[in-house]
This record gives structure tokens, C-alpha cells and sequence, in this order.
């Protein structure tokens, strides 16, 4: 026990301490540089770069450590590159280290919810802009377990740099035993010296873990860890969902007050003439024209026409896979297309002024400029925003709205749709008829020209459809917004449509005033889908 | 000790620690002096007058420091100082000052496996390479070697020698050795299977380590039971555990230690053949052998081991 102390208390043993951490930091961060290249060129569309990026995976994580040092130690020198041993050593670490955290990296982007990719991209994100505060934010808060992991498995491969001459802590340790023959005593010292070390690995990690947690407000983060505080947490808690069920209260108040209203906002038989009057006399907004649109050999749209006027609110219906969704996805220029040509504000889109195809970056550009927002079926919110900054980030990271500016606009939305309450609260902790009526908050919140709704109720729950049509049914008919939605709730389209196109097959089979056309369909094909769908009791209702 | 041979060879300031050291002596040399006297440092601190002609001779040293590789895992020979674990000592390291004070240069230190002493050598990354390393043919492929001493091997046992074992011999069939990577016994045992299949017997077993610490633990822990080395290694380590080890009895090998340097290198081979030639003659070398304890048999006249 008292030599144990005493090569504990060593300061020729504590130096080598310093040794093994900076082979481990040199390890670590080359590790990070080189893994981050790595995994860009394992996810980057070249082919040639993925695969370069593969076959060093293949090698470095396929060929002992150790083979690697006395590479980089005594190999090198003969081509000319003599470094010294602890560059030698932080070298071959970060070669072995590279690919590892390049899969963790990988791991970390693929694991962000596609969704929200797209929402970012229809939002007119840059892929720059995307990876900054839609990727990176949720990935790297997804990755510090592995990374945690990777610095405690680097720090004891750096042990593996004795074999080059690295005078760190392994080195010392063998050498100081072969000399005073006190092997145990010695040994277990500097197994404690690494003990400590990798403990305070695990403390980092955890205060990571800790300040990167959502749910925690930022102050509390750091706190949390401190015993004392994380009780009053606990209690904290325990009394939370007290307050739950006044809110809850509210909002079904609310709600119930604009089930009321809306019975006054729906269109009229004498109000529709006037209105499909008026809007003959507005230009149009969107154009799509000869559109032609194939997957492999799939064609899912074949030559499709539509024009839709400012003001105008379009329901598409038509079986699945008839080509609705990925109609809306080309006049937002989320999909490419074959044929064809769409116009959106007498614009064309996919067309630089000089005639050459477009980047990522020109198409989000173009997209923010040419104001379309979209709406999806499963919402996409940003799951590591909150509500508010989920309609207050993209309106500062896109459009360059001040910050003040644009917290106010998105509270007022917030106010609009009705959650004026949950405005700092995170998508987890909504409901699914909230979180669509955040979605649809942060689509208009750059006041578009068209907004796109992707079937926009078919994810939720029967009972939170209501709220979410409520919403959008003011939208069309209050503040007169251009609107093109997907949907299978017929009466719905009857109530908040000026006119309805039913698709099929990738061709508009009919299109006229929303209420003759799904009272008194003429094409045998859209008799029968409403036939079907007119099973639902909703359309029997306002029929 | 290194710091005598800073002051008198007035070197090279660039290693701190030395530096360092040799502030404190030039304060304290009657205290330093004290510490010394046990171990006939005498002779080391004054260089041979042919020194002074050899530095004359070969002014490309003087001033220069130069990397020792060395496996520091031989007490007696090259260890670290149980007392100052920043210093390594030993004979070889005494030899190897003596040479570098000689020839005007400084001597800092790489610790590296002992299989991985010539390839340091090789990749540039060691100027020099004094580490009880026997001077064989094969190895001589790799690095040329300037002899210093004869070879004398000792058989470590359990005690008792509970499996009679009497050296490098039929006696060794049916028996685990424990060896060192690299270390010359390894195939003089390997080439015991004939004899031992001849004589009906298992043939020897062989467990690689890559330092004597680690093959001195295997007979501790009953994995082998004999380790076969350096003959005052092995004394070395019944010292250590008299209740637990033996000698059992010495070998003797038909090599010699040398001290390698790259096969390029001809005037750092000459020069330090030389400088060992002057040292030998100035008496410093048998001084060393008697400041290690180790017989003063042993001493050789520097021969060039080459290959081509």
C-alpha cells in the first residue's frame, strides 16, 4: 500500500500523465477534422469521393492501432516525413480515430428526421443554412454518448503509443517497473492514474449531455447536476401538470367559439357566384403546364395543366398515388421534373436568368423569393425548436428578419392559430393538431404568394382534425390566401374549396366549382371516389 | 552520471532538464561530488587526451546531440534510476556518455521495444543504439555494430529448479521459456526441436514478451519456467525475488554486445569505434564494469561486425 501511494504520488508517473493526454487531444481533434471530411464525402452525391472516403475506412478501421503508430514512426521517415514521436503518435491516432467518428457523424445527420429537411428546403433554407440550424443542432445532440465513448477508447489507445517511443504513461509505468521490479504496485498506480482520467471523460460527457437536453430550461442545465438542485427539478415536476389542465380548458373554450364562427364564415350558394366572378377577373398565380414527371420508369404526372388565380382555393383530390403530392412537391421545386414548365407569379421556376440549371442554393433562393410555403402531412416541425423559434428562426436565417421582428411576428401567428399559450414549448410536447397548426403558422409566416397543403389532416387523430381545417378555413376565407390542398376530407373541400381538380393517373379527369363538381361529378371516375369516400359521414353531413 | 558529463564536456544547452542539472552542480559540485563518490566516476570525467585529437577529427559531433535508442528495461545495463525515474542508468549508458563526452556530442535518450531498436535506427529516428544488443550476423543486415563485450547468459528459474534445467539443451524439451521479441536465445531454443523429437520429447515452448520485467512476471506467475538471458539480468532478478528465483546455471554465447549505428553512417562508425578504443585503453571501460558490479571478463576490444 505504501508504494502503491508513493508511484501514486510519483511526479515522474503524473508527467506522463501529460503525455497521454496530449497524444489522446492531438488523436481526438485530427480525429474530428479528418472524420468530418470523411463523412462529407461519404454523404456528398459524387460517387468517386464516397468511395475514396469508403476504402479509407475500409483500411484504417480494418488494421490494428499499433500497426498504424510504427507505421507513422518509422515507415514514414523513409518517405521523407520524420515526425516526432508524439506527432507520430497523434498522427496514427487521428488516422484510426477518423473513420469511426466519421460513422458516428454519419449516423448523427442520417438520424434527423428527413421531414424536416424538406420543411427546411420548402422553407427556402440553403443547404448551408439547413446544416447549421436544422442538421448539426440535432445531430450533434444525438452523437455526444458516441463521442464520449470515442475519447475514452482513444485515451487508452494512446497507452499503444509506448511502442513508438511516446514517454507517456504506459511507457513510464513499464519502464519504472522494470527497473524497481515493483510490478504490481506500479501498475496498479497508473491503472488508477487512467481511472481518473476516464472518469473525467465521463463527467464531460455528462455536463454535455446535460446542457444539450431540450427539456431542461438552459439555466437549469448546469444546475441539474448539482444533487441539491436536481430535487427541487424533481419537485418542480411533480407540480407541473397542474397547470395542464387549465390550458387545456382554454383552448377547448377557444375552440368551441370558432366551431361557432365558422358556420358564418362558410361560403354561401349566392356568395360562390360572386366569388368565382371575382376571381375570373384575377390574374393568374400559379401555371403549371405539359408538366411531366417520372420515377424509373413510373410516370406520375403525364402532361398535367392547371392554372389557379390569386385568391384562389384549390382542393386536389384523387386516389392515392395519382400524382397529388408530388404535384405540390414541383410547383414548390422540392422534385424536379422531365417535362413541362411551372410558373408561380409569372415566373418560371428551375431557370437561371442565364439559362444554366440551378444549384441547391439558387433553388432555396429562388424559393424564398418566389413565396411558396408548404404544408406537410406530418408537419415537420424542428424538433429541437421551439414553437416560436420554429417560425421566428427560418424568417431571421432565410429572409434576414431582425430577431426582435421576427419573435414578434411569430407570437402574432402563434396568437392566430391558437397557440399563443405553447409558444415555448417543443414539438414533443405538442399535439398533433398543434403542432400541423405551428407548421401552418410558420409556412404563411413569410406572407406567401401560394401556400401548399400536403394532405394536411391525414396524420392526426379523428378528434384533432377539427382545429387544424379551422385554421385553414380562415386562412382562405378571411385573409383570401392562395391555396392549393391535398385532402380527402370532402366536406371540407366543399366548405373552404372555390374549386376542385380530381387527378388521376397523373392527368386532371375533372375540374370545376368545388361544390358542382363533388355534388354532381361528370366523369365516372371521380363519381366513383366520391362514392367511396362518401362513406365518410362528414361529406353525408353537408350533403 | 549524466550530469558529470555535461560539465565536463560543456555540451550542447538544448536539453532544459541538463541545463537545469548543471545550474544546480555548478553551485553545489562538493555536495554532488559526495553523492558520486560510491560510484567510481573518477575515470569517466576525465576525457582521454586522444579524445581531444578525435574531436579534431571529427568536428561533425562536436556540439551535436545525438538519440540513443535504447529498451530500458535491464537494470544494470540500461533502467531508469529507481531514485530519479527522469534519468535512466546503467552501464551502457555510462559507455555510451563516455563515447559521446569523447567525442564532444550529447547523448538523449528514445525508449523503444527491443525488436523496435534497429528499425528506430533505420527510419532516422535514432542516431545510435547502446542497449545490450548482441551483434549477430542477421542483425548486422540492418545496422553495423562496434563490439564491446562478450556474451554471458544465465538461467533464470523457479526456485529449486523444480524442472532441472541446466541451460540451452535437451533439459529445455517438456519446458516453457519465457523470451523477449527479438532477443537471440529465441531461435538457438526453436533449433533444440530436432534434438528434443529425437529423444521422444515435447519440444520446447516459447512466450514472446516485450520487456525482461514481463518475462520475469511469467516464472513468478508459473506460466514459464525458465528465462534465459543476460547472465546479470538474471542475477539481477534473483536479487529481487531471492525466495522465489534461481540461477541456474550460465551459457555461453558465440556473440558479442555491440553498439549499432546506420549502415550508412561511416563516420559515426569510425568515429565512435575510435572513441571506444581510447576509453577502452584509458581503463574507464573496467572502471564501469566494476562501478555496475558486472566481471571484468567481459571486456572486449571493438571489432566491426558488418554485413554487406
Amino acid at each position: 500500500m505504501e508504494l502503491f501511494l508513493h508511484y501514486l504520488t510519483m511526479p515522474y508517473l503524473l508527467h506522463g500523465i501529460v503525455f497521454s493526454i496530449e497524444v489522446t487531444a492531438l488523436g481526438l481533434a485530427g480525429g474530428l477534422i479528418l472524420g468530418l471530411v470523411l463523412a462529407s464525402m461519404q454523404l456528398s452525391k459524387f460517387g468517386p469521393l464516397a468511395a475514396i472516403a469508403r476504402a479509407y475506412t475500409i483500411i484504417f478501421r480494418g488494421t490494428p492501432l499499433i500497426l498504424q503508430l510504427v507505421f507513422a514512426y518509422d515507415a514514414l521517415p523513409h518517405l521523407g516525413l520524420k515526425l516526432s514521436a508524439i506527432a507520430a503518435a497523434g498522427l496514427a491516432l487521428a488516422a484510426n480515430e477518423a473513420p469511426f467518428i466519421a460513422e458516428i457523424l454519419r449516423a448523427g445527420v442520417l438520424g434527423v428526421e428527413r421531414g424536416q429537411l424538406l420543411a427546411g428546403q420548402a422553407l427556402g433554407m440553403t443547404p448551408t443554412v439547413l446544416l447549421c440550424r436544422v442538421i448539426a443542432p440535432q445531430a450533434i445532440r444525438t452523437m455526444v454518448p458516441a463521442l464520449g465513448n470515442e475519447a475514452v477508447s482513444a485515451l487508452k489507445n494512446s497507452s499503444l503509443a509506448s511502442v513508438i517511443a511516446v514517454d507517456e504513461l504506459t511507457l513510464r509505468s513499464t519502464q519504472l517497473a522494470s527497473s524497481t521490479f515493483d510490478f504490481f504496485s506500479i501498475f496498479f498506480a497508473s491503472g488508477l492514474m487512467y481511472l481518473v482520467l476516464t472518469a473525467a471523460i465521463a463527467i464531460i460527457q455528462l455536463i454535455a449531455e446535460a446542457a444539450l437536453d431540450l427539456d431542461r430550461k438552459f439555466s437549469e442545465r448546469f444546475a441539474a447536476l448539482l444533487p441539491w438542485c436536481a430535487k427541487r427539478d424533481a419537485e418542480g415536476e411533480a407540480a407541473a401538470p397542474t397547470s395542464t389542465p387549465a390550458s387545456t380548458a382554454s383552448l377547448a373554450s377557444r375552440e368551441a367559439a370558432s366551431e361557432a364562427a365558422s358556420s358564418a364564415v362558410e361560403r354561401s350558394n349566392a356568395g360562390r357566384a360572386s366569388r368565382q366572378q371575382d376571381l375570373a377577373k384575377q390574374s393568374a398565380s400559379v401555371t403549371v403546364t405539359g408538366l411531366v414527371k417520372r420515377y424509373g420508369k413510373q410516370t406520375v404526372l403525364d402532361g398535367f395543366d392547371l392554372t389557379i388565380r390569386e385568391g384562389e382555393v384549390v382542393a386536389l383530390l384523387g386516389p392515392s398515388g395519382s400524382g397529388k403530392s408530388t404535384l405540390l412537391r414541383c410547383i414548390n421545386h422540392l422534385e424536379g421534373w422531365d417535362k413541362g414548365e411551372v410558373r408561380v407569379g409569372g415566373r418560371r421556376l428551375g431557370v437561371r436568368v442565364d439559362g444554366r440549371p440551378m444549384t441547391q442554393g439558387d433553388i432555396a433562393n429562388e424559393r424564398a423569393s418566389v413565396g411558396v410555403g408548404m404544408v406537410f402531412q406530418h408537419f415537420n416541425l424542428f424538433s429541437h425548436l421551439t414553437a416560436c423559434e420554429n417560425i421566428a428562426g427560418p424568417l431571421r436565417w432565410v429572409h434576414g428578419v431582425p430577431a426582435a421582428e421576427a419573435e414578434r411576428r411569430a407570437r402574432e401567428l402563434l396568437e392566430r392559430v391558437g397557440l399563443a399559450h405553447r409558444a415555448d414549448a417543443l414539438p414533443r410536447h405538442l399535439s398533433g393538431g398543434q403542432q400541423q397548426r405551428v407548421a401552418i403558422a410558420r409556412a404563411i409566416a413569410p406572407n406567401p404568394r401560394v401556400l401548399l397543403l400536403d394532405e394536411p389532416t391525414s396524420a392526426l387523430d379523428p378528434e384533432l382534425v377539427g382545429e387544424v381545417l379551422e385554421v385553414i378555413r380562415r386562412l382562405a376565407i378571411e385573409e383570401r390566401l392562395t391555396m392549393i390542398i391535398s385532402t380527402h376530407q370532402l366536406r371540407f373541400a366543399d366548405q373552404v374549396a372555390d374549386r376542385v381538380v380530381f387527378m388521376s393517373g397523373g392527368v386532371v379527369v375533372e375540374d370545376g366549382p368545388a361544390h358542382d363538381v363533388l355534388t354532381h361529378p361528370s366523369h365516372p371516375l371521380t363519381a366513383r371516389f366520391l362514392n367511396v369516400m362518401g362513406a365518410d359521414s362528414r361529406f353525408e353531413m353537408a350533403t | 552520471m549524466q550530469t558529470n558529463f555535461v560539465v565536463s564536456s560543456g555540451g550542447s544547452p538544448r536539453d532544459g532538464l541538463l541545463r537545469h542539472s548543471r545550474e544546480f552542480i555548478v553551485g553545489a559540485a562538493c555536495v554532488v561530488a559526495l553523492f558520486m563518490t560510491g560510484h567510481a566516476q573518477a575515470a569517466t570525467t576525465a576525457a582521454p587526451a586522444e579524445c581531444k585529437a578525435l574531436q579534431t577529427k571529427y568536428p561533425q559531433f562536436k556540439g551535436k546531440t545525438l538519440v540513443n535508442a535504447i529498451n530500458p528495461h535491464t537494470p544494470g545495463y540500461e533502467a531508469l534510476d529507481p531514485n530519479d525515474p527522469s534519468k535512466y542508468v546503467g552501464f551502457d549508458i555510462d559507455l555510451g556518455e563516455s563515447i559521446a563526452d569523447c567525442l564532444g556530442f550529447t547523448m538523449t535518450y528514445k525508449s523503444v521495444t527491443f525488436p523496435a531498436l534497429l528499425t528506430t535506427l533505420q527510419s532516422g529516428q535514432a542516431d545510435i543504439v547502446i542497449s545490450d544488443i548482441y551483434a549477430t550476423e542477421e542483425r548486422a543486415k540492418a545496422a553495423d555494430f562496434i563490439t564491446y563485450s562478450k556474451v554471458f547468459d544465465g538461467v533464470l528459474v523457479a526456485k529449486g529448479n523444480p524442472k532441472k534445467i541446466t541451460g540451452i539443451n535437451p533439459s529445455l524439451c517438456d519446458a516453457t521459456a519465457a523470451e523477449n521479441t527479438g532477443y537471440v536465445e529465441v531461435p538457438l531454443i526453436q533449433n533444440l526441436a530436432a534434438a528434443c523429437q529425437s529423444a521422444k520429447k515435447p519440444v520446447a515452448q516459447i512466450q514472446l514478451y516485450d520487456n525482461n520485467a514481463n518475462a520475469i512476471q511469467a516464472i513468478l506467475a508459473g506460466r514459464a519456467d525458465t528465462y534465459i538471458n543476460d547472465v546479470n539480468t538474471v542475477d539481477a532478478a534473483v536479487k529481487a525475488y531471492p525466495d522465489k528465483l534461481d540461477k541456474a546455471s550460465a551459457v555461453t554465447l558465440p556473440y558479442s554486445v555491440g553498439i549499432a549505428v546506420p549502415k550508412q553512417k561511416h563516420d559515426l562508425r569510425d568515429a565512435v569505434m575510435a572513441a571506444l578504443g581510447a576509453i577502452q585503453k584509458a581503463g574507464i571501460q573496467q572502471n564501469l564494469l566494476k562501478k555496475w558490479s558486472l566481471p571484468a571478463e567481459n571486456l572486449e576490444s571493438p571489432k566491426l561486425i558488418v554485413s554487406n
